[in-house]
């Protein structure tokens, strides 16, 4: 009896163990390798699938292929069955990693290499199948090189599947590049490339071309993702000494979705055209991406209201509505007029600002500001609005009157023009939250790009709508009295603060005989007005002060067109002689990136209050020039104070449209976006992060 | 404010010699040197003499391929016999992988038997990034006119194997005899393969 279990447990333990399957498998230090085939029972003269299976340790990786700047590629001699024939392995779509700036392309988890072997039509008996692996694991510090030999007892039959290794295969095939029919395109261009891939872009958040030739583009380098024509378009540079480039360019392209997805694409790029691709950005996340966009621009419109240039527009417009003891319904009638004026004004910058930006003329949210002519005109309008709040003249231009006349007037087009009036004085004052939402409406499809704009005006118009729709709201304002006059004397002030503040941007755009042209303009102005309150109390009015008032307004054409200023000494960098951060340029952050030098670089404007606000504060920090000097981070600046090309590419790049933006290129190679309000601290941590500490 | 940007300024300067990877047939970056025993190496002094740069981990896998079976030491020693200058650069960071202090270095030196010109201790990465080396070993050719002839790997066949060794066709060896019978060099360009510099 005893002997018979012995039997019994020993038959047992070779059918589940299996010595077959043990020698199918390998566990090296850092890599579990295993051999599979579709079948154990292969027909003669029949193909079947093969797959050898890396498992690395967590923490290490296998490399793909082309390994990229540096590792190893894995290699397999195979030793078949007599007459039999086996493909080049395929490899399923790997995934950049980069160390130190040196590109590895690589498998984190288990990555499954495919083969299909075909047995001679006369095979028979046991066609035992064996592979010899050597193989490079690495982690991010160190490479080990193992070797393992694997081997398959198979026999031949009839083909039937193995319930195990099947649906790993069937696992494997899918995680393979799928070959795409259509060829793409290269062009190269002063010494970088631009690839097309006929794929839609749509729901893409990352793309990555991975050559099977290492001598094509510089691996490590950045791969920007764009939208071409019909397709996708990535840019990047080219590697130094190219060698393969003439005829056709073979990879895979690794597509990240929004979903979270990730597909490969097995394909050939052949020389051709391939323009520059327009700015995909956050475009890409789609739905999601609108609604945060549209969701950020109701939450910024809204902040806009509490802006030095827009708050006393509103708290005028909401207290006449409250003196007028008015009807709901002409309290609703106003609240909709000004919100459609709102509306309108932003929707017709939002127009001009997408069909620039799709134009390629470099425009970014706020983009009239870089014109000296606009600021001017915003200068002088600030001005005048702040002079009828001083009481010193009515406006009465059909039905209009800003601040505390509308209440007689009870106009809808009143209202209308108003809320026009506050959306564009508030465009100087756009607030953090918007860059990326607005960033995201000029690369939105139009539609929806129009529709992030009209969310801005609705978030501006928002607390009057509520005043004009909720009584209750109107009760709680304050009750109207004379006070009102004072009130309003005293809100002509952050206008004219306003004021001071333009011109200072106009002095730093167009100089100082551009600030004496507009201060003289405003003279003007001011005297024109007077002259028209005047009359108007006499109760002769009369057009010539108007007149007079209205010809100041043309003050700002005889400035000189923006693209004559040339270098008019503004930029940010002009001011400490001597000792200033390296300019912005595509070439030299490209250098700087290259030698992984790590690099701090953010943009700013004049006219952007925000960038002020940091520079003043976090950036001029002793302890954070301490430690970027310690951590040998250098600094480069982008001035968008003016139309500068070069920087509305590279936001658009990014997906911005709107600046601050800062950003911060670690010497390990990655870019790290850093929030519009900075804070010491952030600061301080980038040192700690771009030293040369061991990472 | 004006500190800081005195300060950042002065940080810019210092790291100015940035540059992108090296062009074969274009002058080879130029760099002066410290080696493990404090001499002073600059490349423009070996002017009218053939240059090989060879970069180094002692402890990469693929490194100890070419030296423990003395292949890499007998290629120094070949190479110095025919007057060529041959510089072995370790660009590892302190704290990482290989890493040697100049004392490390020359003990390494003499119990291995390196036969180079130089064993040259790179703990910045200053000279690995002007040259764009990426592996180890990562192998550069210089002709007598400092012109960058060869940039690659050490031989063809890619492997941590040291039987490989023999058994494959050394592009170093096929460059350095391009330069010496004056002719192009026939490959000057390959995929340097190994692990990569630890910088």
């Amino acid at each position: 009896m005893r002997r018979w279990l012995l039997v019994l447990g020993v038959i047992l333990g070779w059918a589940l163990a299996g010595p077959a399957h043990a020698q199918g498998v390998a566990e090296r230090p850092h890599t579990r390798v295993e051999l599979l085939a579709e079948t154990r029972t292969p027909a003669p003269g029949r193909t079947f699938t093969v797959g050898i299976s890396f498992q690395p340790r967590p923490g290490w990786h296998t490399y793909w292929v082309n390994p990229g700047d540096a590792g190893m590629e894995p290699r397999a001699e195979w030793r078949l069955p007599a007459g039999a024939t086996v493909t080049p392995l395929r490899f399923p779509v790997p995934k950049p990693y980069l160390v130190q700036g040196i590109m590895n392309h690589v498998y984190e988890g288990e990555a499954v290499l495919l083969a299909d072997v075909t047995l001679p039509p006369g095979a028979t008996g046991a066609v035992p199948l064996a592979v010899r692996l050597d193989w490079l694991v690495c982690d991010e510090n160190m490479c080990v090189p193992e070797s393992a030999e694997l081997s398959l007892p198979l026999v031949v039959g009839d083909g039937a599947p193995d319930y195990l290794a099947a649906p790993r295969l069937a696992a494997a095939r899918a995680a393979l590049p799928q070959p795409l029919a259509t060829p793409g395109r290269f062009q190269l261009a002063d010494g970088r490339v631009r690839l097309w891939a006929p794929v839609a872009p749509q729901g893409v958040r990352r793309a990555h071309f991975f050559p099977l030739a290492h001598d094509v583009i510089d691996m490590a380098a950045p791969q920007a993702l764009g939208q071409g024509a019909d397709g996708l378009v990535l840019e990047t540079a080219v590697a130094s000494n190219p060698g393969s480039f003439k005829r056709e360019v073979r990879g895979v392209l690794r597509l990240e979705r929004d979903d979270g997805r990730v597909v490969g694409l097995e394909l050939a790029l052949r020389p051709g055209e391939v323009p520059p691709a327009r700015p995909l950005g956050s475009a890409a996340a789609g739905q999601a991406t609108f609604w945060t966009a549209f969701g950020l621009a109701v939450l910024g419109g809204l902040l806009l209201n509490l802006m030095p240039c827009v708050f006393p527009i509103l708290s005028l417009k909401a207290m006449s509505l409250a003196r007028a003891g008015a009807s709901e319904a002409h309290a609703r009638v106003e609240g909709l007029a000004y919100t459609l004026g709102v509306v309108a004004s932003c929707l017709a910058l939002g127009a001009v600002a997408i069909a620039l930006a799709r134009a390629g003329q470099g425009a970014g949210w706020a983009f009239q500001l870089q014109d000296p002519r606009v600021i001017l005109f915003l200068m002088l309008l600030v001005w005048a609005i702040g002079l009828n709040f001083a009481g010193l003249f009515d406006v009465n231009l059909g039905a209009v009157r800003l601040g505390g006349g509308l209440a007689r007037q009870g106009g809808a087009h009143g209202a209308f023009f108003t809320g026009a009036l506050a959306a564009f004085v508030a465009t100087p004052c756009t607030g953090p939250f918007m860059a990326g939402a607005l960033g995201a409406a000029l690369v939105l499809p139009w539609a929806a790009g129009l529709a992030v704009f009209a969310g801005l005006g609705l978030g501006l118009a928002l607390p009057f709508l509520a005043i004009g729709f909720v009584p209750a709201l109107r009760r709680h304002l304050p009750r109207p009295g004379p006070w009102m006059e004072s009130f309003r004397r005293i809100l002509a002030i952050p206008m004219w603060l306003t004021a001071v503040g333009l011109a200072w941007v106009l002095g730093r755009q167009a100089g100082v005989d551009a600030v004496a042209w507009g201060l003289l303009a405003a003279l003007v102005l001011a005297l024109g007005l007077w002259w028209w309150g005047r009359a108007q109390r006499g109760g002769r009015p009369s057009p010539v002060p108007a007149l007079v008032a209205a010809a100041a307004f043309l003050a700002p054409l005889a400035l000189p067109w923006p693209a004559a200023l040339g270098g008019a000494g503004s930029a940010a960098a002009a001011r400490v002689a001597g000792t200033v951060p390296e300019p912005f340029s595509p070439t030299a952050l490209e250098a700087r990136v290259r030698a992984r030098t790590p690099t701090f670089l953010y943009f700013t404007a004049d006219w952007c209050v925000t960038c002020k606000v940091n520079e003043k504060g976090a950036l001029a920090d002793a302890a954070v020039a301490r430690a970027f000097r310690q951590a040998g981070i250098g600094v480069m600046v982008g001035d968008w104070t003016r139309p500068d090309p070069a920087i509305a590419r590279f936001l658009a790049e990014r997906g911005r449209a709107g600046i601050p933006l800062y950003l911060f290129y670690g010497a390990d190679g990655r870019v790290e976006e850093l929030p519009q309000i900075l804070t010491v601290e952030r600061l301080l941590a980038l040192a700690s992060r771009g030293s040369a500490a061991p990472a | 404010m004006r500190t800081l940007l005195s300060s950042l300024a002065a940080v810019i300067a210092m790291t100015a010699p940035a540059s992108a990877a090296p062009t074969i047939g274009q002058p080879a970056p130029a760099f002066t040197a410290t080696d493990a025993q404090g001499r002073v190496h600059r490349l423009a002094d070996f002017r009218g003499r053939t240059v090989v740069l060879e970069w180094h981990n002692p402890e990469c896998p693929f490194v100890k391929k070419f030296y423990d079976g003395g292949a890499m030491q007998k290629l120094q020693a070949d190479a110095r016999a025919k007057g060529i200058v041959w510089l072995t650069i370790n660009s590892g960071a302190p704290g990482k992988q290989g890493h040697m202090t100049a004392e490390q270095a020359l003990a390494y030196v003499k119990a291995q038997g390196l036969a180079s010109t130089a064993y040259i201790p790179d703990p910045t990465g200053a000279i690995g990034r002007l040259y764009d080396a990426r592996t180890t070993p990562h192998m550069f050719v210089i002709d007598p006119q400092g012109t960058l002839v060869y940039a690659g790997a050490i031989d063809d066949t890619p492997t941590a194997n040291p039987a490989d060794v023999a058994r494959a066709r050394n592009l170093v060896t096929a460059a350095l005899a391009d330069v010496a019978a004056g002719r192009p060099v026939a490959t000057p360009t390959s995929r340097p393969y190994g692990c990569s510099v630890k910088y």
